[in-house]
């Protein structure tokens, strides 16, 4: 099977995520998205390390994974503390700094 | 060639007074001015002295005193002055301790409670950041001293300027300024590439330009320069700013930091842009054409003392732009004298209207009337100024007015001919201002106000005398300044510019 | 199958280990140690970690060895140690902002960061002492930068971005006063950081398709001669960009910054507006120069126009600012332009004076928020600029320092800003980029008007009863604001010193 297909998926993923962080308005649901475009340039660097014979994209691969954890809990720590303080998690809710 | 750092000293000097008296408690007022006074009295020695060691007859530059800076950008602190830079220097020199005696009592007499050692740290840093500018031939070091002149020009007028409006006065002329030494910075940036990355002006001068190139860095300059000075379009921060300065910082302003656009125009513009200078030479005429006649017919319809003489300045610069645009050396003489002249003149006439609108209280012309009686020696004081502005035969502004006439004339008598209007103009908005404050009866509200009364005292008449003195000594013997000057212009115009002087017959193609 | 082990350098990556090695250790400190013991024990060992970093980093650049180690994953050389160095020394100085207690009891961070805002037990917890967290992580977020400054392939690059990026989301939200904006300034900070991290994650992949490599020497060699199709290439850079400009807060990516900056304790806002600054752009720097440079015909227009964006954009917001936090971020967003200017010069005088802004305004930047922290009422910061007219009648020192840094930031000469500006521009009409000089000009001008604004409603305004005062600053603080101060000061007369070690730093090591 063309490995090319697997990158049109990576870039729908990632088209999807990108979309979904620009129109949700749930902080967690962006967050959500944010992972998808992570994962889905994981899925990128794998098929290209398929498609170029060399292992380095499967190992960055570990590595995206890894810092994408550590980045969930930060995450969750910030957007758990705003959400104890206003018992919501819309953005649209977050509107004391403008301008 | 004199070994004493003449320069060094008068640029480091006080600009150290104004850091010494920055560090004066706000109590130490009295203490302050006097030691302002003294400060300004050794510079001004060491300006006599700086004088005496210029050789008239010498090398085009002297009194030459160079230091590294930032190697790396080829930027050294080179001080050297020409006839041009020397007479500007001594200008200052000669003004400042007279600003300094005419400031006795302003701050004081400011609402509020202002600190009277910082008005006059303030002057002083002034002072040395001007003489930096004249004295420096450093490109860069030049625009520092451009640039940094204006942070205490800034707050002289914001902090200490009496009129309502001095906030938007100040920073229209920061701003005003600012823009026009950005333009120049750019210049100045594309100059130090094209250049072979040096700011020595002798070396620059030598540079060879694209004419593309050279007529944007010209325009660079040009509109700093003008800005300053101010010429027609760019003007318009003067009269707020002379309106809005105390009268002594005023008279600083207009008598010597603003001839710092036309000296620049003389030593920068044309010296390291000659072809760019003379294909933008037309344009540069017409606006100080436009100038002379339009400063000139705004000076006769103001009702506040100080805008008036700030309208008159515009007129000035008008002829002086004409003097240095003609190429000729005539003409230019008589710009650079007309320069060192209107410093003199004007800073006298702004001096008196100080004395008269802090004895009133207000700047309205209306306010006055039939003054004279009053007080019959300010007024012949303020005779003489006005006299000199109008550049009466026998006071020094006549000599300059006519030699940039004539030198204008033999080679666009047209220009000449508009810029005599100007001549007539000025009679009227002089004569009609001395009419209207001096003369004719007596303003009744002039009696309710005590300080009135009052003829000039002996401070202020030691401000006025030794300008006077100097105004009708150099109206019928100029020669002496005329020396200096003559063959720093005559190298300007034929070594830097490539000019001849032409017959009186011949066509000058524009 | 075997593995060899990279061989390792462990010399050349001192300075980032000992910076870990300390963060570690903090994080036992605040594990193990009494609560009131923790401060005492954390700033003196962050304090000694930054300075035995430094002193790493100065022995490496005294080796003069360039070497590319860790398995080809770190690059130490010229342009790197330079930033590390910077990085370390601008974050001694925010670590003082950030260690300041006596200001506020307890200093800028809140104590338990958990503790809803509002709450009864947040109102108990007011007078607590705040989080010792804050140092741990500040180690973590500078050891990140320096390393993002030498990563030799994007990967390393991507791990330490989100290692200097994810402590300082945290950062953000630790805000003493004002929760509610911090907690806001955080989670916004956090998703746009997340999301831009994910475009540059894509970016790498894209990159990693193109040329088969992600280290730089790979990128270079496959740019001109990998047979893939180049649609991968521009997708891919493009990504890069946007995940770099988002850090260097460039137009359109620059959303987050007012917001950030306002909402953030002010010590860490100054630590992420001189330290990310430095460290965002040494990764762009290395990403452009290295990995990139031969197709530079392809991003340099493109780059432009987001330069230009930048700087117009962050002056003409600039001027509609009512709160002196969001002044300064949109000034930063401006500075960013400038130095993309320097940027894409795509020389070596582009390195160089891009490397020496980004000191310059690093000092300059931490002063002015060390100022920012002073101003303050029974209710914390008074930020609103409102607020501040009047304060040079009410403390005059301060005023005098604070209107010092807005020269700077205007670009006046004799401050670092003007050096600065100079040196970028004087690259980019070297390479070339005379029109983003011109912009930079205008945009200059523009932005000169909201820091005059600034000065003079210190200074002109007459104060009012709601000026604040300006509190006396601990040890901490006003050591902070001397360096920022006399740095300012220094690169700005006499910046030899500096340009002698930019000149030094070389190129980069390929």
């Amino acid at each position: 099977m063309d490995p090319s297909y697997y990158i049109v998926l990576s870039a729908a993923l990632f088209t999807i995520g990108a979309v979904g962080v620009l129109i949700r308005r749930n902080a967690i649901v962006v967050f959500m998205c944010i992972e998808l475009m992570l994962n889905a340039a994981n899925l990128a660097l794998i098929t290209f390390s398929r498609m170029n014979g060399s292992l380095d994209g499967q190992i960055m691969a570990f590595f995206v994974m890894v810092v994408a954890a550590a980045e969930v809990v930060i995450g969750l720590a910030i957007i758990m503390s705003i959400f104890r303080t206003r018992r919501s998690a819309s953005v649209d809710d977050a509107n004391l700094l403008k301008y | 060639m004199s070994k004493f750092p003449f320069l060094t000293l008068l640029v480091t000097l006080p600009l150290l007074g104004a850091l010494i008296l920055a560090f004066f408690p706000r109590s130490a007022g009295e203490l302050a001015k006097r030691f302002a006074l003294v400060w300004t009295l050794v510079v001004f020695a060491l300006t006599v002295g700086a004088w005496l060691a210029f050789k008239a007859g010498g090398d085009r530059f002297q009194l030459k005193d160079d230091y590294p800076w930032i190697p790396q950008w080829g930027v050294r602190f080179t001080f050297e002055v020409d006839g041009i830079a020397l007479v500007m220097v001594a200008l200052i020199g000669l003004l400042v301790p007279l600003i300094v005696v005419a400031s006795w009592k302003t701050v004081e007499a400011l609402d509020g409670n202002r600190s009277v050692p910082a008005y006059f740290a303030l002057l002083l840093a002034l002072q040395g950041m001007m003489i930096g500018v004249f004295a420096a031939s450093d490109v860069l070091l030049f625009y520092v001293f451009f640039e940094a002149m204006l942070v205490p020009m800034y707050f002289l007028i914001g902090s200490y300027g009496s009129h309502q409006r001095r906030q938007y006065a100040a920073v229209k002329f920061f701003l005003y300024s600012l823009v026009g030494g950005l333009f120049m910075l750019a210049a100045v940036i594309g100059l130090w590439v094209l250049g072979g990355n040096t700011f020595d002006w002798h070396t620059l001068v030598e540079a060879e330009f694209t004419t593309w190139a050279e007529r944007w860095m010209f325009l660079g300059f040009f509109v700093a320069f003008a800005i300053k000075a101010p010429f027609f379009p760019f003007h318009t921060w003067l009269p707020d700013a002379g309106s809005a300065a105390p009268a002594p910082a005023a008279a600083l302003l207009v008598a010597v930091m603003d001839k710092v656009g036309t000296f620049g125009i003389l030593r920068y513009c044309l010296s390291l842009f000659p072809n760019a200078s003379k294909y933008f030479a037309p344009l540069a005429i017409a606006l100080a054409l436009v100038g002379i006649i339009y400063g000139a017919l705004l000076a006769v319809g103001q009702n506040d003392l100080k805008r008036l003489v700030s309208y008159t300045s515009i007129a000035h610069f008008g002829f002086i732009g004409i003097g240095i645009f003609a190429f000729t050396t005539q003409a230019g003489s008589g710009a650079v004298l007309y320069m060192l002249n209107h410093g003199l003149a004007t800073g006298l006439l702004f001096l008196v209207v100080g004395f008269l609108v802090a004895r009133r209280g207000s700047a309205s012309i209306k306010d006055f009337g039939g003054a004279g009686k009053l007080v019959p020696w300010l007024s012949g004081v303020f005779f003489i100024a006005g006299m000199a502005s109008l550049a009466l035969p026998g006071t020094s502004p006549f000599v300059s007015e006519f030699l940039v006439l004539l030198g204008v004339f033999a080679v666009n008598k047209t220009v000449a001919v508009i810029a005599t209007l100007g001549i007539v103009l000025a009679a009227a908005y002089v004569l009609w201002m001395y009419q209207r404050t001096m003369q004719g009866t007596l303003n009744p509200a002039l009696n309710e106000v005590p300080a009135m009364k009052k003829d000039l005292s002996v401070r202020e008449l030691a401000v006025v005398a030794p300008l006077i003195g100097l105004i009708l000594f150099l109206g019928f013997y100029p020669k002496p300044v005329l020396d200096v000057i003559n063959p720093a212009v005559q190298a300007t115009f034929t070594q830097d510019l490539g000019v001849s002087d032409p017959a009186p017959k011949s066509e000058a193609k524009k | 199958m075997t593995f060899k082990l990279p061989a390792i350098d462990y010399l050349a990556l001192a300075p980032m280990l000992v910076l870990f090695g300390a963060a570690c250790a903090g994080v036992l400190v605040d594990a193990l140690v009494p609560r009131e013991w923790r401060y005492h024990v954390q700033v003196p060992l962050s304090l000694v970690a930054l300075l035995a970093s430094g002193g790493f980093v100065v022995a490496l650049a005294n080796r003069k060895e360039h070497v590319v180690t860790a398995g080809s994953a770190v690059v130490i050389d010229g342009p790197g140690l330079f930033l590390q160095g910077s990085i370390v020394v601008l974050g001694i100085v925010a670590l003082f902002l950030v260690a300041e207690r006596r200001l506020e009891p307890g200093g800028a961070f809140v104590a338990q960061a958990a503790v809803v805002a509002g709450s009864e037990a947040d109102r108990k917890q007011m007078r607590k002492p705040g989080v010792t967290e804050v140092y741990p992580m500040m180690l973590f977020a500078l050891a990140g930068m320096m390393l993002f400054c030498s990563a030799n392939d994007l990967l390393t690059m991507f791990v330490a971005l989100e290692v200097f990026s994810l402590p300082l989301y945290l950062l953000c939200a630790l805000a003493r006063r004002r929760r509610l904006l911090s907690q806001e300034a955080a989670v916004k900070y956090f998703l746009l950081g997340a999301f831009a991290s994910a475009f540059f994650l894509y970016g790498v992949a894209m990159i990693y398709g193109y040329a088969g490599k992600v280290d730089f020497r790979g990128i270079n060699e496959a740019v001109l001669g990998s047979s893939n199709s180049k649609t991968l290439l521009l997708i891919g850079l493009a990504m890069l960009a946007i995940g770099l400009l988002f850090k260097v807060a460039a137009v359109p990516f620059h959303v987050w910054t007012p917001d950030v900056y306002q909402g953030a304790p002010t010590p860490i806002t100054a630590f992420m507006a001189a330290c990310t600054k430095v460290a965002a752009f040494g990764g762009l720097l290395r990403v452009l120069y290295v990995a990139f440079e031969r197709s530079s015909w392809d991003f340099r227009p493109t780059l432009g126009v987001i330069a230009a964006a930048t700087m117009i954009v962050g002056a003409v917001l600039a001027v509609t600012q009512t709160d002196i936090k969001r002044l300064l971020a949109y000034s930063s967003v401006a500075n960013a332009g400038y130095l993309l200017t320097g940027t894409l010069s795509m020389n070596r005088d582009g390195l160089k004076y891009t490397m020496f802004y980004l000191v310059a305004y690093g000092f300059t930047v931490l002063a002015a928020f060390a100022i920012v922290m002073l101003v303050r009422d029974s209710d914390g910061e008074a930020t609103h600029l409102a607020r501040w007219a009047g304060l040079g009648r009410r403390s005059p020192v301060f005023a005098s320092l604070f209107t010092f840094l807005m020269l700077a930031f205007a670009g006046i000469p004799l401050t670092s800003g003007f050096t600065a500006k100079f040196g970028v521009f004087a690259a980019a009409v070297g390479g070339n980029m005379t029109w983003l000089v011109i912009i930079g000009v205008l945009s200059s001008m523009i932005l000169a008007f909201p820091y005059l604004r600034v000065v003079v409603l210190m200074w002109l305004s007459v104060p009012g009863d709601d000026t604040p005062t300006v509190s006396v600053p601990g040890a901490f603080t006003a050591a902070a604001l001397f360096v920022g101060v006399a740095m300012t000061l220094v690169l700005g007369v006499a910046p030899n010193q500096a340009l002698e070690l930019v000149n030094d730093a070389g190129a980069f090591l390929r």
